[in-house]
């Protein structure tokens, strides 16, 4: 099945500054594919390049099989998006808005449908400024929907939400992959590129370096697992670390966090040292690698072993 | 642009007047700033006669400047941060169709409020309306299409609504203090009158009152229409050319040169009014005595004048049944005078009170009727406003125009020097006007 999001080489810089750097991917119908990087990484430039609004140096995208570059118009009419930091008037409404950019696509969906798909009916007739941040961000989703779009570009959709809100939007980019539209999201929330995404891309300075199923870039990172131990005596950190397999040992409150590359063996250690010392365990879990940590060991912002999450 | 384009602008300006009409903001400055000017205008000029008919020029240009020049750029301004524009950029239809769209809405309103503007001035203030009508509508029109280049040449380079309001005020106070908006020109000192001639409130007016008042029209005002026109596209296209839907953060030095290429096209315009002798007036002396005002008329003194009956500048009694033969034949013959029409209101008047003059100074038996004749056809060719503030042109520009120093044509006999006669028709354009004013009885 062809993509309907092709993006080949893209280059832009800022000057001297090369933002983006051969950036290319595919997304294909009714697949979801979360753009990952850390701030100043590329992702807005990206997601403006692909939609035609910011000129590339370089590269090409095609949205639903149509030249961005060469026919811009037609290929917004053929797409959706959701940019950071786009608004509306503080007197409109979100039922005037829809009509409003309903009036410009030959197919476009009914209003009352679009208010009801994205739970505005009770605010259908509220000023803007009156809607709550979930609320205003709902409707910005509602707008990229009224052409029906089978393309739809979301520059971090759940950015500032609380979670009430993000839970809603997460359902609502879950249908978006139901109905078969190709989705390309940017976030910042590793959490939920996990949770919604079928494939993840991680941008740092302006180039892919990862492009996989999330559990797959977690599993093929780098990043290691770890064992959370406590125990009812004091565990010595020098024994810790020369137990089998063993990368690193860090406090993590009261329990000890272990990195090791063999977390079989290790768990096998723990429990012997553990006896030896007159103790008992008290807790111990195995921690594999997550998407964060692989995020933060592809892009090299991790604190290189003290710094790995808790398990939840 | 092609019908889907076209479709695109009207939503968007029928958009932009909705959420016109439900801002307070937009209508305080849109409708009631303009209203607050008109009320100060007229608690000024309101002793006029018709008030206010000689400032509606100024009274307009206010308008159309409060709108074009501050309502567009804040609007665009303030939809630029909220980032309204951003997401009208996702819309399959270039933002230059959307923003044409809100230009012809901005139009509307502008002319909305100077229709407000006109008609409260008429209940107020019984102002009449325009002379004529649709050439006032297309000067308002053409106004606020130069005034919007502004606006767009504003929003271009400021980059929040505070640095609106900044910008704003340094085009429009100027204009307004010394560029011949909110003072007349003629009070006016010097220089003043030659920094008006650089900046477009001076020409606007020009358009505006001639359209309004003046009898000719815009026929005499070609100079101020291109001179609108080349500051308005002068500033539209640097705008256009610099217009981000970013809010502009730090402007690159080369901005600033456009800048100064949009702001040339003032010192072009002004260097072409001074180059054909158009920068400085002095009282009384301008080409269109529409725009003397009512305190300079005020100021006009006639005290001093000498008796109707005595030795110089003779005035009969109103004529009973036209007078005798010869004075009716003389009625007859003024009426026809070729001098007395020739199409410039000032000067037909000048011409005709030479008559006076020359039957004065040549002590003809009928010196006071043939003055009466004078005063008659004057008062039947012109409404009393209009011959108000041409008696006055006469008074306070004495050395304007050409006199008439011999009239055989009329019966008159003798040729008299220009002074003299320039001093007659100065005594019999006061004895008129004062007569018009209420000051002098009949």
């Amino acid at each position: 099945m062809p993509a309907s999001i092709s993006v080949r080489n893209l280059t832009r810089s800022y000057g001297a500054v090369l933002a983006l750097r051969g950036v290319s991917l595919e997304v294909a119908p009714g697949e979801v594919v979360g753009l990952l990087g850390p701030n100043g990484a590329g992702k807005t430039t990206a997601i403006e390049c692909i939609l035609g609004l910011r000129a590339p140096d370089g590269g090409t995208v095609l949205l639903d099989g149509v030249d961005v570059l060469a026919r811009p118009s037609e290929a917004r009419s053929r797409c959706g998006a959701q940019l950071q930091g786009a608004a509306l008037q503080d007197k409109l409404s979100p039922r005037r808005a829809l009509a409003f950019f309903s009036g410009f696509y030959r197919d476009a969906l009914p209003v009352p449908a679009l208010l009801s798909q994205f739970g505005l009916e009770q605010k259908a007739d509220a000023p803007f400024q009156s809607l709550s941040a979930g609320q205003r961000q709902r409707l910005a989703l509602a707008l990229a929907f009224v052409n029906n779009p089978r393309v739809v570009l979301l520059d971090e959709p759940t950015a500032g939400l609380d979670p009430k809100s993000r839970r809603e939007i997460h359902g609502l980019v879950a249908g978006m992959r139901g109905s078969g539209r190709a989705v390309l999201m940017s976030t910042h929330d590793l959490d939920e590129a996990a949770r919604l995404c079928d494939r993840v891309a991680i941008l740092d300075e302006g180039r892919i370096v990862a492009e996989a199923r999330p559990a797959d870039l977690a599993r093929a990172s780098s990043a290691h697992a770890a064992v959370r131990v406590r125990a009812s005596v004091p565990l010595d950190p020098s024994a810790l670390g020369s137990l089998a397999g063993v990368t690193a040992a860090a406090r993590d409150g009261e329990a000890w966090l272990v990195s090791t590359s063999q977390p079989g063996l290790t768990v096998q250690g723990l429990a012997a040292h553990v006896a030896a010392s007159g103790g008992e365990l008290v807790e111990l879990a195995i921690v594999q690698p997550s998407l964060e940590d692989a995020f933060l060991s592809l892009t090299g912002r991790g604190d290189k072993g003290g710094g790995r999450r808790a398990p939840p | 642009m092609n019908t889907r384009s076209i479709g695109a602008a009207a939503r968007q300006a029928l958009l932009s007047l909705e959420l016109n009409v439900r801002s307070t903001q937009a209508l305080v400055y849109g409708y009631a700033v303009p209203v607050l000017f008109l009320v100060g205008f007229g608690s000024v000029f309101r002793s006029e006669s018709p008030a206010l008919l000689g400032e509606m020029g100024q009274i307009l240009t206010i308008t159309i400047l409060g709108g074009a020049c501050f309502g567009l750029p804040t609007m665009l301004v303030a939809e630029r941060q909220q980032g309204v524009w951003r997401r009208y950029r996702l819309l399959p239809v270039p933002t230059a169709v959307l923003l044409s769209g809100v230009m012809a809405a901005r139009v509307a309103i502008v002319v909305s409020a100077a229709v407000i503007q006109v008609g409260l001035a008429h209940v107020a203030y019984g102002t009449p309306f325009p002379e004529h009508a649709w050439l006032e509508l297309a000067a308002v029109v053409l106004v606020t299409c130069s005034f919007m280049g502004l606006g767009l040449l504003i929003t271009a380079f400021a980059a929040d609504v505070p640095a609106v309001q900044a910008a704003g005020q340094c085009i429009f106070l100027p204009m307004i203090l010394v560029g011949g908006v909110g003072i007349p020109l003629v009070a006016l000192p010097r220089w003043a009158q030659v920094a008006s001639g650089f900046m477009p409130g001076r020409y606007a007016v020009d358009l505006l009152q001639r359209a309004y008042a003046a009898p000719e029209g815009l026929s005499r005002a070609g100079f101020s229409a291109v001179a609108v026109a080349v500051i308005g596209i002068a500033a539209a296209a640097v705008a256009l050319g610099l217009l981000s839907w970013e809010s502009p953060r730090r402007l690159a030095p080369a901005a600033w040169g456009w800048l100064s290429a949009a702001f040339a096209a003032w010192v072009v315009v002004g260097g072409a009014a001074a180059w054909s002798g158009r920068l400085v007036v002095t009282p009384g002396a301008l080409g269109d005595f529409e725009r003397i005002s009512g305190p300079e008329i005020a100021a006009i003194r006639f005290d001093n004048l000498p008796g109707d009956s005595e030795f110089v500048s003779r005035l009969s009694r109103p004529l009973a049944g036209g007078g005798d033969g010869r004075t009716r034949q003389l009625a007859l013959d003024v009426a026809e005078w070729s001098p007395g029409r020739t199409g410039d209101a000032v000067q037909d008047a000048r011409n005709l009170l030479c008559i006076a003059a020359i039957a004065d100074v040549s002590r003809d038996q009928h010196e006071g009727q043939a003055a009466r004749v004078v005063f008659d056809r004057l008062r039947d060719t012109q409404s009393s406003p209009r011959l108000q503030k041409i008696l006055a042109r006469i008074i306070l520009d004495p050395d304007g125009g050409t006199v008439v120093t011999s009239a055989p044509e009329l019966g008159l006999e003798g040729r008299f020097s220009e002074k003299i006669v320039r001093q007659r028709v100065d005594l019999y354009a006061r004895k008129l006007l004062g007569r018009l004013r209420g000051r002098i009885p009949d």
